[in-house]
């Protein structure tokens, strides 16, 4: 039997794991909370005027023109939903591996998944020409044929990808968090708070019964979760792979996509953990050092397939000899857009090799750091792959850069309004680590138990 | 009013559906109407605080106060206005073709007497004609509703049958800029005459004030180049009623080619030169199919010269600027202006070597090939295949790049060559020569002197603007302050509508009746094709009147209501005569309006050159950079400067849009260290002046190359401020203007310049876009240049058993003319954009002309392609969008359904051609009234947020299938025929029925020339190109010479 690292740090025990974690949605936020959710809060409005201008006045503000139809808004869609499968990887594929650290990063890394998508969702269906008509999108019946969408789409994919996501996510979350609600609302002394988490616990008595079917259900998204992490960006992924243009039409996409998603999504949680310990520091015996540096191992193999993902490409494109696929990869390393491909190459694949280091691993400063870097770098790389491919395609009079304009600068940095404001407001009103899910394994690392297994 | 505008309104009973309107109700509704939505003011203007309120009393007053239109005072019978009727005829039209856009409920009528031959949303079509200044082109006018829609080319025009130009496609836009004035003004000039303010005037006021004036004598008609008999005989009438001098001036004047004439033959002519009778063509900087002369028709007659590869002819050029001429040679050589004369006099000189007559004016130039940089042989070589097609070959020179102050000694070589060669009677023809065409700068510095003596009074200026295209030193700007009266007869206050005192407003040539000789014998009606829509009268009424009031001059200038009445008679004692056949008058007049065109065309007779006229050219030398500077195909001499289409119109061989520049070469920006954009000092004549630098390959070192047109102060909010007014770099010397030739200075200010250019990159980079193959390659293997790529797919595709519509693009025939661009613009209601938003790649052309280099960069050739929607039949769009608004038809076209589109684009992305094009915003609600009647009714207006694309004119397809259907009859090959094709003169663009094994498309497609674009990459396009082949001495285009000159 190997000896394991504590998973609960400071000989916790049940009722320290209760108060720890629901201190936060109990007690009034600090001045720390209240200024960055402020922050957040203002960004988010200006994130919602902006948008509404654009609707109002025209997709034309923000900088794609032709050729480059597709820009930020797309490029931050993929990156949102990239982000988004980490958690569900940790929520639910780790669930089902039995991966007992997972717990108290799950529900957390499931609300990242949850708000990231609502972040996400908002760019397909805005970056459209006319958002009024979106509904369009959707197959319902009609008297007009009846006219059906084109189901040869990869967007129309994408539309059935991310709702399915959305929805399944949203609901493997909540129900999840139900036995929590469920401890919030008995020790309420507020009515209204035991009013409301009474109605989001939805009824919970905590009776043998209710475990059962919880751990039926629980395994039960799980599962349904599980293909999703593959899947949602595989059909993301074929927005390019499907279409015709060099740089984009590749069978590499979708596992490259995949592992790309994994990447940024493990650099997402990493930068939250790091900021929730530091915003709750009794955090950090559940969200313990360990549990950082195994998902600081997870986002340096997924940089390590990423980065032979674009070795590989660069390798096929000449290969192929085909004469436009070699000059896309060359102009997207040397052209007019190089500076942002090393940008991408240096933030994806040269920083995360210093996790091989496992004083870097530990160190939360530096983890930080680098996990910023690893969200810019795949920003960077959906940036490149859409313009450099849009921007040097097959007839040279159609060559044009994209015209970025503030109203691109403004959107980016406005998502993120969105998300940090959910987020906050997650970590205030609801409970940030699993408390059902912890508790089983409070013991673990430490020599009491009998057996000493699980 | 003047009982003479009264009846000339009510008298043409050419309908148009106006008068005959038997509209029932009155005109309270209409108050109601304007009370009810307050009229959108300038909030600029105001003169009282009720007009800033809006107080609608005020307004209903202000409405009334300057108005002398007759039919609001006494009509009877129709209780309609004109303004209100086009006014709700418009509107409704709006309603009808902004679907998307939720509107207030605006009522449509229908006639309740309606005209005869007017049905609604059937079009009727007029001959009309176009005059810019130098070429007549013959028009058929589509009106719907009584208004114009669409120019297109008269078929029935012998010279150009039916093509048109760009500039003609876009002046129909300049009848609806909203920016003409709407009655005759008064300036307000103080005595410096500087101030801009004009206040509406009355005619009889006019007309009082000018009969006074002209009573004193001294009187001058400053006119354009005119070469209509009637205005001419109008003109000369009222020169002989009041003693006045009629001096015809245009900035694109061809004086030098009449002096040349002159002195070469002994009459001052402007020749019909005949491009299709031509085997070997040297042009020493003569734009002949840009714009010189009258490009249109050298267009058409140049490239049927060359429709029969096996026999085509030879074009070479000599270019200082870099032409479009010189983008369709077979062999360019890059000059500058001062070695125009060299050029000539060598290849005389080497002809005379080959067949004798050497003489001692020739003994100068016997090294004139190492002096321009060409290995002799060349130079040989083209003396060669000028003896060789003796009497078949043509030399031409001419146009500013050729105004250099030897321009006359130019066209003497010229003249010359082409008479030892024996083409003077067959390629020049004298008798054929162009009419009209008398516009003079000597003439005009005899004005200047006229008013600075004070010997001329009164000024009447109409159809030119000479205070825009002349430089101040002329001295015509100071000398017209001089003059007691000065009248305008311009469509706005523009450059010289500023110095007159009354601005008299002329009809738009779409709006009155007017003539032309387009052609010594030929003659074409210009019929208007709307009512006037402003209170506007035409140049010869007004002449007319002032006669009639003043009652002097010959009985027929006095005795008219209308000029109509005036033209008429003119052709029944002149020209009936001529052209008559033994036909009545008025049989002669309904086949003049019918037709378009009458008469024959006279020609031939060849001259005798005067011997010692060659004695007068002599070698010049010179060094250091030299100003160049020619028109641009898309504006011209700069008239048309407030259509925002031709602004927009990139120029055919550098494809920069909205703005002018100094073209240098490679070596002259790497030498200043000048990057595309950089502002650059340039001084000529003892001035500076600051322009963008444009680096263009191709070019000599020495030339520093400026585009006219540009630059003016007062075109409206188009125009105005475009640009750098390049006239004001001419000199004059004895009256003649020096546009090319001048010593000048370029210094690089290193400040950028952002210049609006749509293509992004110049060169194909290897890849097989245009196929070009030398005509040797050709004779060998018709597929020559064409890399054969091996297509294969396991599904044979749909079948498409009924039509099934392709299109040729002839890349041999198309000449890069851009007149499919704009007829594309014009018929499908495609906006513009601006310059800001081109830079931002926003620009939305359908189909557009792309413009790639080839061979060395010093020495670039050119080749263009018309790229429009290939309607693939495996379209990569259609799968691609995810609410099926693009899909495929059944006849083989991609049809974009608009009101489906939500926007994603992903088939912009997805197309290889990138021919989508957007809506990024509201266009259509950017446009300004009565710039909407321009619009199609036929085709939508898009609203922002949809895709749009060449439809291949479906509208057109369907107009023609209801059409034979109702005749019950199967469809004709050419009779369904889209925009583009329409337009373009060279019959570049074929368009047609593939099923159909007899068609023209269905024959080009089998051609061995033809290809398919990014044939591999097997979206199976619809449109097949034919390579294009330069008829050079080369074996082959792979490893081209690196040594000047060569192709």
């Amino acid at each position: 039997m190997m000896k394991r690292n504590p998973l609960v740090l400071g000989h916790k025990n049940l009722k320290d794991i209760t108060e720890d974690i629901v201190a936060p949605v109990e007690s009034f936020p600090s001045k720390g909370w209240l200024g960055l959710f402020l922050s957040a809060k203002t960004l988010l409005i200006f994130y919602i005027i902006t948008l509404g201008i654009v609707v109002g006045t025209g997709i034309g503000l923000l900088g794609v023109n032709h050729p480059n139809a597709w820009g930020t808004m797309i490029v931050t869609f993929v990156f949102w939903i990239g982000i988004g499968h980490a958690g569900t990887l940790i929520s639910a594929i780790l669930f089902l591996f039995r991966q007992k650290w997972r717990t108290s990063v799950a529900r957390t890394a499931e609300a990242m998944t949850v708000f990231a998508v609502m972040t996400a969702g908002l760019f397909p269906l805005l970056h459209t020409g006319r958002p009024w008509l979106d509904f369009w999108l959707f197959p319902y019946p009609n008297q007009r044929g009846p006219l059906w969408v084109n189901f040869r789409s990869p967007l129309l994919w994408d539309v059935f990808a991310v709702s399915t996501y959305a929805t399944v996510s949203m609901v493997f979350w909540y129900i999840g968090m139900i036995p929590d609600f469920a401890t919030i609302r008995d020790r309420a002394k507020n009515k209204i708070r035991y009013m409301v988490y009474g109605a989001l616990s939805m009824g919970w008595r905590g009776r043998a019964r209710d475990w059962s079917h919880y751990e039926m259900v629980y395994l039960l998204l799980a599962g349904l979760s599980t293909p999703l992490v593959l899947s949602v960006h595989t059909i993301v992924s074929f927005d390019f792979a499907v279409s015709n243009l060099p740089g984009w039409h590749t069978t590499i996409f979708p596992p490259y996509f995949v592992a790309g998603a994994i990447f940024s999504g493990f650099g997402m949680v990493v930068t939250l953990m790091t900021l929730v310990r530091i915003g709750f520091p009794e955090f950090k015996n559940y969200i313990t050092l360990d549990h950082m540096e195994v998902m600081n191992k997870i986002i340096m193999a997924t940089g390590l397939m990423v980065g032979y993902a674009y070795g590989s490409e660069f390798f096929v494109a000449w290969y192929s000899g085909n004469l436009y696929e070699r000059a896309v990869f060359v102009n997207r390393a040397f052209g007019d857009y190089g500076w942002s491909y090393w940008c991408m190459i240096s933030c994806n694949v040269i920083i995360p090799q210093l996790f091989w280091f496992k004083s870097v691993r530990r160190s939360i400063p530096i983890m930080f750091i680098i996990s910023i870097f690893v969200n810019i770098g795949m920003w960077f790389e959906r940036f490149v792959i859409t313009v450099t491919s849009l921007h040097h395609d097959f007839l040279p009079s159609n060559w044009g850069n994209y015209a970025w304009s503030p109203y691109d600068t403004a959107i980016l940095v406005g998502s993120f309004g969105m998300f940090l404001t959910l987020f906050l407001l997650y970590l205030r009103l609801f409970p940030a680590i699993s408390i059902a899910e912890i508790k089983p394994v409070i013991n673990v690392g430490y020599e009491t138990e009998e057996g000493g297994h699980h | 009013m003047s009982d003479i505008n009264h009846s000339e309104h009510e008298q043409h009973n050419h309908d148009h559906g106006h008068d005959h309107a038997g509209h029932g109700h009155d005109h309270h509704d209409h108050d109601h109407a304007k009370e009810a939505a307050p009229k959108e003011r300038d909030s600029r203007y105001w003169l009282s605080l009720e007009q800033w309120s809006q107080d609608p009393e005020f307004q209903k007053m202000a409405e009334q106060e300057f108005m002398s239109s007759p039919l609001k005072e006494s009509d009877g019978e129709d209780g309609w206005a004109r303004r209100e009727f086009l006014k709700l005829m418009g509107a409704s039209l709006a309603m009808a073709s902004a679907g998307c856009i939720r509107r207030p409920v605006e009522k449509v009528l229908p006639y309740s007497k309606q005209p005869e031959e007017v049905t609604l949303t059937v079009p009727n079509f007029y001959t009309s004609t176009y005059f810019d200044g130098t070429e007549a082109l013959g028009l058929l006018v589509k009106t719907r509703e009584g208004r114009p829609l669409k120019i297109e080319g008269n078929p029935k025009h012998p010279l150009i049958k039916g093509g048109t130009s760009a500039r003609a496609q876009a002046h129909i836009l300049s009848l609806y800029d909203p920016e003409r004035i709407k009655g005759p003004l008064r300036n307000l000039l103080n005595k410096a005459k500087t101030n801009r303010d004009t206040i509406d005037i009355k005619w009889e006021e006019i007309d009082d004030a000018t009969v006074k004036q002209l009573a004193k004598g001294g009187v001058a008609v400053l006119t354009g180049a005119i070469n209509s008999p009637s205005t001419r005989a109008v003109v000369g009438d009222f020169c002989q009623a009041f003693g006045a001098k009629h001096v015809m001036w245009e900035p694109l004047a061809h004086e030098e080619i009449r002096e040349g004439q002159k002195a070469s033959y002994g009459e001052e002519v402007v020749p019909l030169y005949r491009f299709d009778k031509a085997k070997m063509i040297v042009s020493i900087d003569a734009d002949f199919l840009g714009t010189w002369l009258t490009p249109t028709i050298f267009n058409r007659q140049f490239s049927m010269a060359r429709k029969d590869i096996q026999n085509m002819s030879k074009l070479v050029v000599f270019d200082s600027a870099y032409s479009l001429t010189g983008a369709n040679a077979d062999v360019r050589v890059r000059i500058k202006p001062s070695q125009q004369i060299s050029v000539v006099m060598g290849l005389a000189h080497e002809v005379a070597k080959k067949m004798g007559g050497m003489k001692p004016a020739l003994e100068p130039f016997a090294n004139v090939a190492s002096e321009i940089g060409i290995e002799p042989a060349l130079l040989s070589k083209m003396a060669e295949d000028l003896v060789a097609n003796r009497g078949k070959s043509l030399v031409v020179a001419g146009g500013l790049p050729t105004l250099t102050g030897k321009s006359v000694e130019l066209q003497i070589a010229v003249n010359y060559l082409n008479s030892v060669l024996g083409n003077d009677g067959v390629t020049v023809d004298s008798k054929a020569g162009l009419p009209g065409l008398g516009a003079s700068y000597q003439d005009l510095a005899q004005l200047v002197d006229g008013l600075n003596k004070g010997s001329v009074k009164t000024v009447i200026i109409h159809g030119c603007n000479p205070i825009y295209s002349l430089a101040e030193s002329f001295g015509f700007h100071e000398a017209i302050k001089k003059a007691e009266l000065v009248l305008y007869t311009g469509d706005r206050n523009d450059e010289t509508g500023q110095v007159a005192n009354y601005i008299i407003p002329d009809h738009h040539s779409l709006e009155g009746w007017n003539d032309a000789e387009i052609g010594r014998g030929l003659y074409s009606i210009h019929q208007p094709t709307i009512r006037p829509m402003y209170d506007t009268r035409s140049f010869q009424l007004s002449l007319m009147t002032w006669a009639f009031m003043a009652k002097k001059g010959p009985k027929r200038i006095q005795q008219f209501e209308t000029y109509y009445d005036y033209l008429r008679n003119v052709w029944k004692e002149e020209i009936h005569s001529k052209v008559g056949k033994g036909k009545s008058f008025d049989d002669m007049w309904d086949e003049a309006l019918q037709e378009g065109v009458v008469g024959t065309q006279t020609s031939g007779g060849s001259r005798t050159f005067r011997a010692d006229a060659l004695n007068s050219v002599k070698p010049t030398k010179s060094e250091g950079f030299e100003l160049v500077l020619y028109p641009t195909v898309q504006l011209g001499d700069g008239r048309l400067a407030n259509v925002s289409w031709l602004q927009e119109l990139p120029d055919p061989v550098t494809k920069i849009c909205w703005d002018n520049y100094v073209s240098i070469s490679l070596a002259t920006a790497e030498k200043l260290k000048v990057k595309e954009g950089h502002l650059m000092d340039i001084s000529v004549n003892g001035k500076t002046y600051k322009l963008p630098a444009h680096i263009q390959p191709g070019l000599h070192n020495d030339v520093l190359a400026v585009p006219v047109g540009y630059g003016r102060t007062a075109a409206g909010k188009v125009g105005t401020g475009i640009g750098l007014n390049a006239y004001q770099m001419v000199s004059y010397q004895k009256g003649m203007p020096i546009y090319s030739g001048a010593k000048a200075e370029v210094k690089n200010t290193g400040l950028k310049y952002d210049l609006a250019n749509p293509q992004g990159h110049h060169t194909m980079e290897g890849r097989q876009i245009v196929v070009e193959a030398t005509l040797k390659e050709y004779l060998k293997d018709p597929a020559a240049g064409k890399h054969q790529h091996h297509i294969f797919s396991i599904w044979s595709g749909h079948a498409y058993n009924g039509h099934k519509w392709g299109m040729g693009v002839d890349l041999n025939s198309c000449t890069g003319c851009n007149a499919c661009v704009i007829a594309c613009q014009s018929e499908n209601n495609i906006p513009v954009v601006g310059k800001k938003y081109v830079i931002q790649g926003r620009e939305m052309h359908w189909i557009r002309i792309d413009r790639y280099y080839t061979g060395y960069p010093e020495n670039a050739q050119v080749v263009f392609q018309p790229l429009m929607c290939q309607h693939c039949d495996n379209a990569p769009c259609e799968t691609v969008c995810p609410v099926a608004a693009t899909v495929h038809n059944s006849e083989g076209l991609n049809d974009m359904v608009y009101n489906r589109c939500v926007g994603t684009r992903y088939c912009s992305n997805n197309c290889p051609y990138k021919v989508r094009r957007f809506n990024w915003f509201n266009y259509a609600k950017l446009i300004e009234k009565p710039r909407h009647l321009a619009l199609n009714p036929d085709v939508g207006v898009r609203t922002h947020g949809v895709m749009e694309k060449c439809s291949f004119c479906v509208h057109r397809i369907k107009e023609s299938k209801n059409r034979a259907k109702l005749e019950k009859r199967e469809l004709k090959d050419g009779e369904v025929i889209t925009a583009c094709a329409q337009a373009c003169p060279t019959d570049a663009i074929v368009f047609g029925d593939m099923n159909d094994p007899n068609s023209k498309v269905a024959q080009m497609f089998k051609d061995p020339r033809g290809y398919a674009l990014l044939e591999e990459f097997h979206a199976a396009p619809n449109v097949r190109y034919m390579t294009k082949i330069r008829n050079n001495d080369q074996e082959s285009l792979k490893g081209h010479d690196s040594k000047g000159g060569h192709a």
